[in-house]
This record gives structure tokens, sequence and C-alpha cells, in this order.
């Protein structure tokens, strides 16, 4: 393979994880706990939406089409993202019956964001400079998000028995597919190789060395390795989920083949 | 603490360092650090923000309207402000005439 | 002008004139200044239904925040909601401060919402089936809800009009956003100027609604008269009605678009706009809460609010000092 689609395949990981990262944020809209968390977790979404844009621009760069086209019009095997992101936020669906687990949101976002930070910090060494400067750009925001989800992580692990028991279930629940979050796929030995980001070993282990300190902060024990039940995103693998999820975000895109721009 | 979600929190901030503090507006949270997290996307969307205080409702003496009215001046101190020295020039000007006569 | 002293022994009578005296001189009133008991009702009234308006508002675009067409779209539109809610956020603060002396908090405005006692605005009630429908929410519902709030910047509660302050400079933005989403829609292909038309032929009667009836004949009563004595508001519906056909039909039809109202004319001896009435019958029965939206969106708040309960109570229950559990 070229250099070239190397470094394609490393940038779709990220555009793809933003990308339907942003969008199960969305999908929450006018359903949270709390109307002042509506609008702060509004603002993690659009800026998640806006890391996406930057990276699919990245690859719009590098020849592959049109930035739009790239986020609407890719089948779900073209898609890198992990599972674990994909998955819905609970039963029904944002506009019909919606059962939403807000544990399930916290968890897997704070874990995300940990990883994110820790590739983000990687991505800032990048010998593709593109890259490098756009990981800097990124990362200005990602300080707010962290904390945001690290506020919710720690006051709802140390609240009531019933909250400690749903972010426990959480934490299994994320811990089953996060593995898919920190892989980096088949080309990995290439990115490391060819000094794009560091090895999926040493960036998965930061990850989890600062997950495992989180944790034991609120007493719990991350136990073994994280999983990867559903398969890896990164190679391709998807479920149903990110296939529903595609066609609602290109719902509108595809409704007129003659539309020029919207 | 009162074991209660919704409790009031003031919220003030400075956009720039050579500015003072302003107060926002109000946001209902649990405690103060969710009243922090919340207030910074609830009031900073689009300006900048170089400080940012929350402060427990409760924790503020607020001025009542009596004490509105109670704390109204009489207007005779003009001693203490600038305007009450206008005649300062003319005061000067009487002074070099006086000295110049005398020279 | 009254001492400290003379304020304490006021009775209500004069507090009531020194209250209307301070209304007419333009002063603003604050949330614990002494108000006469009808003046705090008809403010919790107007100011909750404003704000529950706003947070009932995401709902009719919600559909459509995932769904836009493009990235930057996706963006603009999910930016717009998130204000609309902060506004809520806003507003409820100060309605939630009027009501805090009766006993009531955010608590008491949600389960009001949930058991249809707290209303909010007829357009909210009503569906958004397309694309064209959020377009047209964001240009003319949108546009009709600034020249409401640009006429409350006035108001004499100075918490709402603080409130209303920041909403407008937001609400600028808005417009733009609006005024975007029709121009494309307007000048692209035949598919999507027919989802526009079919947008404004759904929301022309909903829009004249918005402003609220002529006066009480319409729908039996109305607060308008005693708002504009206190200073609450300084226009009648039927003026905002006018300013917002004189400011968008022209517009409107510069977009090639048609308005489904044959009689609509401008009659230049009254120097008005003569127009086919709403069906007040119906905007009644819609803001009672028998909408076509209103049990779907009630639902999809009150499940989420209910199902997240737990969430409220940890944190609560949460002191950072004490482990409760572990």
């Amino acid at each position: 393979m070229t250099d070239n689609k190397i470094l394609r395949e490393l940038i779709y990981q990220l555009a793809d994880d933003n990308f339907i990262h942003s969008y199960r944020g969305s999908e929450w809209l006018g359903l949270v706990p709390h109307i002042e968390e509506d609008v702060a977790y509004s603002s993690i979404t659009q800026d998640t939406m806006g890391h996406a844009y930057m990276f699919y621009k990245l690859l719009e760069e590098m020849g592959e089409g049109n930035s739009d086209e790239l986020a609407h019009a890719r089948k779900p095997k073209d898609f890198r993202n992990a599972i674990l992101l994909e998955e819905k936020n609970g039963t029904g669906t944002y506009l019909d019956n919606p059962d939403y687990d807000w544990a399930f949101t916290v968890v897997r976002n704070l874990f995300y964001n940990v990883y994110k930070e820790t590739q983000l910090e990687s991505l800032k060494q990048s010998s593709y400079e593109p890259l490098s400067i756009t990981a800097r750009k990124i990362e200005t925001e990602q300080y707010y998000h962290l904390m945001h989800w690290k506020t919710w992580f720690m006051q709802l692990m140390q609240s009531t028995e019933e909250a400690r028991t749903r972010m426990e279930n959480a934490i299994r629940r994320v811990w089953k597919d996060f593995g898919g979050v920190i892989s980096q796929g088949r080309y990995a030995d290439e990115f490391s190789a060819r000094k794009y980001i560091e090895p999926e070993e040493v960036l998965g282990q930061r990850c989890l060395d600062k997950l495992g300190e989180l944790c034991k902060s609120v007493d719990f024990n991350l136990e073994g390795k994280p999983g990867m039940e559903k398969g890896n995103g990164r190679n391709g693998e998807h479920t149903e989920d990110l296939k529903q999820a595609l066609e609602t975000l290109s719902e509108v895109y595809f409704s007129d083949a003659e539309a020029s721009s919207w | 603490m009162e074991e209660k979600f919704y409790k009031e929190f003031e919220v003030f901030s400075r956009r720039r360092s050579d500015l003072p503090m302003e107060h926002r507006f109000s946001i209902l949270a649990p405690n103060l650090e969710m009243a922090y997290i919340l207030a910074k996307e609830n009031f900073f969307r689009r300006e900048s923000i170089h400080d940012l205080w929350v402060v427990e409702r409760s924790n503020i003496r607020r001025m009542s309207e009596e004490e509105r009215e109670g704390f109204k001046r009489i207007d005779n101190k003009h001693y203490r402000e600038t305007k009450g020295y206008a005649d300062l020039p003319k005061q000067w000007r009487k002074l070099e005439e006086m000295l110049s006569s005398e020279g | 002008m009254v001492t400290a002293y003379e304020f304490r022994h006021l009775s209500e009578e004069e507090k009531y004139e020194r209250f209307m005296e301070r209304i007419e001189r333009g002063e603003k009133i604050e949330a614990h200044d002494w108000m006469p008991d009808d003046y705090r009702t008809n403010l919790i009234k107007l100011i909750a239904m404003h704000g529950i308006s706003e947070i009932m508002g995401a709902f009719p675009e919600k559909e459509w925040v995932p769904k836009a067409p493009t990235l930057h779209r996706k963006l603009a539109i999910m930016a717009k909601v998130q204000d609309e809610v902060g506004h809520g956020q806003l507003l409820l603060r100060v309605a939630e401060d009027l009501m805090k002396p009766l006993g009531k908090d955010r608590e008491d405005i949600m389960q009001d919402l949930f058991e249809k006692r707290l209303k909010f605005h007829n357009v909210f009630h009503m569906p958004a089936p397309t694309w064209a429908d959020a377009a047209i929410i964001a240009w003319l519902v949108d546009g009709a809800a600034i020249l409401t709030q640009t006429m409350l910047l006035k108001t004499s509660y100075g918490p709402y009009g603080r409130a209303l302050k920041r909403i407008c400079q937001e609400e600028s933005f808005h417009a733009k956003h609006g005024e975007s989403l029709v121009l494309a829609l307007a000048s692209g292909s035949d598919y999507q100027r027919k989802m526009l038309q079919e947008a404004l032929n759904r929301w022309w009667e909903p829009l004249l609604m918005f402003f609220g009836p002529r006066s009480a004949k319409e729908v039996g009563h109305s607060k308008v008269d005693v708002n504009i004595k206190y200073k609450i508001r300084s226009k009648t519906n039927e003026e905002l009605r006018q300013e917002f056909l004189t400011k968008y039909v022209p517009q409107i039809k510069r977009l090639g678009l048609t308005i489904p109202d044959e009689t609509l004319r401008f009659d230049e001896d009254k120097q008005q706009w003569i127009y086919k009435d709403p069906d007040w019958e119906k905007f009644k029965q819609i803001i009672n809460g028998n909408g076509p939206k209103t049990d779907s969106r009630l639902k999809l708040r009150r499940d989420s609010y209910e199902k997240t309960a737990w969430v409220r109570e940890a944190l609560a229950k949460y002191n950072k000092n004490r482990m409760l559990v572990g």
C-alpha cells in the first residue's frame, strides 16, 4: 500500500470517530437530565462535529472527495470508527420512545475522551504536518470536554447506591468494547513505522493507565484488558446501529438527486 | 448542605483582564463544581472569557428595597468630588495677580 | 419619592401607588421589590410560558439536527437549537425567581408542563415533517419571535429585560441562519422549491396565530391590557402581526413563494394589512394542549425527565466531602 493510502486510513478513523460520537450526542437534545446540561452537552457535541469536519477536510485536501460526500455518502463498511461509539444511547429512537441511559453516556463519553486526549497528544508529534496542526487546534477544546465528563463521572460514582450500580454496569458494558477504541486496525504497524502516530500498545497503555487512576480514585478497579466483542470498526466491521445512524444522517442529503446545494 | 438538586448559583465573569467582573445570570445546579462547568457553556458559548466565578446565592447578602431607599444620600457632598473644586483656576489667577502687583 | 423610614410604614395602597409611580417613571422593577400580586402572577404566566415555549421549541427542530444535509448545516442548526434551550434556561430562571415566594421551583414548572397547566406557544404544537419546515421555522417563527422579543426589551420587569437583551443578540444569528436556509431551497431544484412552498403553506396560519388574538373577543380572555398598563409590554398583538406582515410579505414574494391567502393585501387608506383571520377556535384548542403534536412532544419531555430522575436524586445527595457509598 502507498503511504498516502495508509495515512488516509488513519484519518478516516479520526474523522469517523468524531462524526459518529457527535451524532450520538445530538440525539440527546431535549432529553438530558437537566436543562442547563442540555446546553453544555450540546456545545461539546458541536465541537466534536467541528473536529470531524476538520478531519474530513484533511481527507478532502488529499483528494478523497468533498467532505460532505465523505460524511454522508459512504457505505457502512467504509467507516473506520470504533463500534463502541456507534452503539445506540438506549432503546427506541431519538424521536420515538427513547429510553436512553445517562450512565452509559457519561462513561462512554469520559472513556472515549480520555483516549482522544491521549491520541491528540501523540498526533501533535505526527510526521504528517497537517495532522499535527489539526491535533493542536482540537486540543484547545478537549480540555473542557474532559473536565465536563470527569465531573459527571466522579459525582455519580460517589452519590447514591442506585447511581453507583448504574455507573458500574455502564463501565462493564463500555469495557466490553473499549478495545475497539484503542485499536488502530490492521494498519497499526504501518502508522507507527511512518511516525503518523505512536504505536497502538503505547497509546493504549497510556490511556488505560489514566482510566485506571480515575476509577481508582472512586474505588473502582478496572479488571483485565478491555474487549472487542462486537468486532473491530477500524477494519470496517460494524453493527446495525451504524447502518441506522448513517441512514438518519444522510436522509436529507440523499432526498433529492437534483439538488446541487442545500 | 441541603439535599436538593435545584440550587441557585450566580455567575460572574470578566471578559478581558482590563475589565471588571460582571454579573452574567443565574443557573440551577446541584453543587458548586457542577454549577461551574454548566455556567461555562450556558453563558460563554460565543464570547471570550478571562475569569469565571460562581457563587451559591445563599452566600450572598443582597440589598432590600428599603435599603435601596435608605442608602441614598443628600446632594451636599461636593467637597468629596472634583466638581466641588471648580474654582481652582480662578484662585490661581487671583494668586498670580496678587504676586505680580506685589512684584 | 419616599425615605426608607416612610417606606417601612407604607400601607398596601400607598405601596401600590408608589409602584405605579415607578412604572410611570420608567423605572425597572427587581425580583425582590414590592409588587402587586397581579403584576407577579401576570409576569409568571407570561415568562414561564415564554421560557417553556423555548424549551418545547427544541422538539420540532430536533428531528432535523442530525438530518441536516451538510456538515455546515448540521453545525448551524445544532447551535441554533442549543440557543433556544439556552433562552429557555434564562427565562425559566426569571420565572423561577418570581415563583419562589409562592413556594414553587423548576420541579413545579416541569410538572405544570406535563399536566398541561403551563401552556406553550401554538407553533410548537405543530408538525415539522420536512427539512423545509426547519427552514421556515428558523426564518419565520424566529422572525416573529424577534419582533415580540424586541418589543418586550423595554419591559418594566428588570430581570426579564436583561434576559431578553441577551436573547435578542443571539436571535440575530438565528434570523441569518433561517434566511440562508430558505434562500438555498428557493434557489434550488424543483423538489427543493416545492418542499419550501409546502412548508410555508403549513406554517402560514400558525404564524398569524403566533401573535395571539386581536382582542379578548376572539378567545374569551386576554392579559394584553393589564400587561400594557404595567408596561410589561408596549404593543398589542395586532400591532405586532402588522409589523410581521410588513417585514416578511415582500421578502416571501421575493423568494418566488406564494402566500396561501388570496385575500391578503395592504389597505392604503387604513394603512394596514387585510388578511384572512386564522381559526381562533383552533388556536384555543391548540394552546390548551390539543395540537397535532402536543401529546407526543410532551411524552418525549416527560418520559426523559422521569427516566433521568435517578440522576437528579443522586446529585442532590452528592457531597464531595463525604463518600456515600464504597
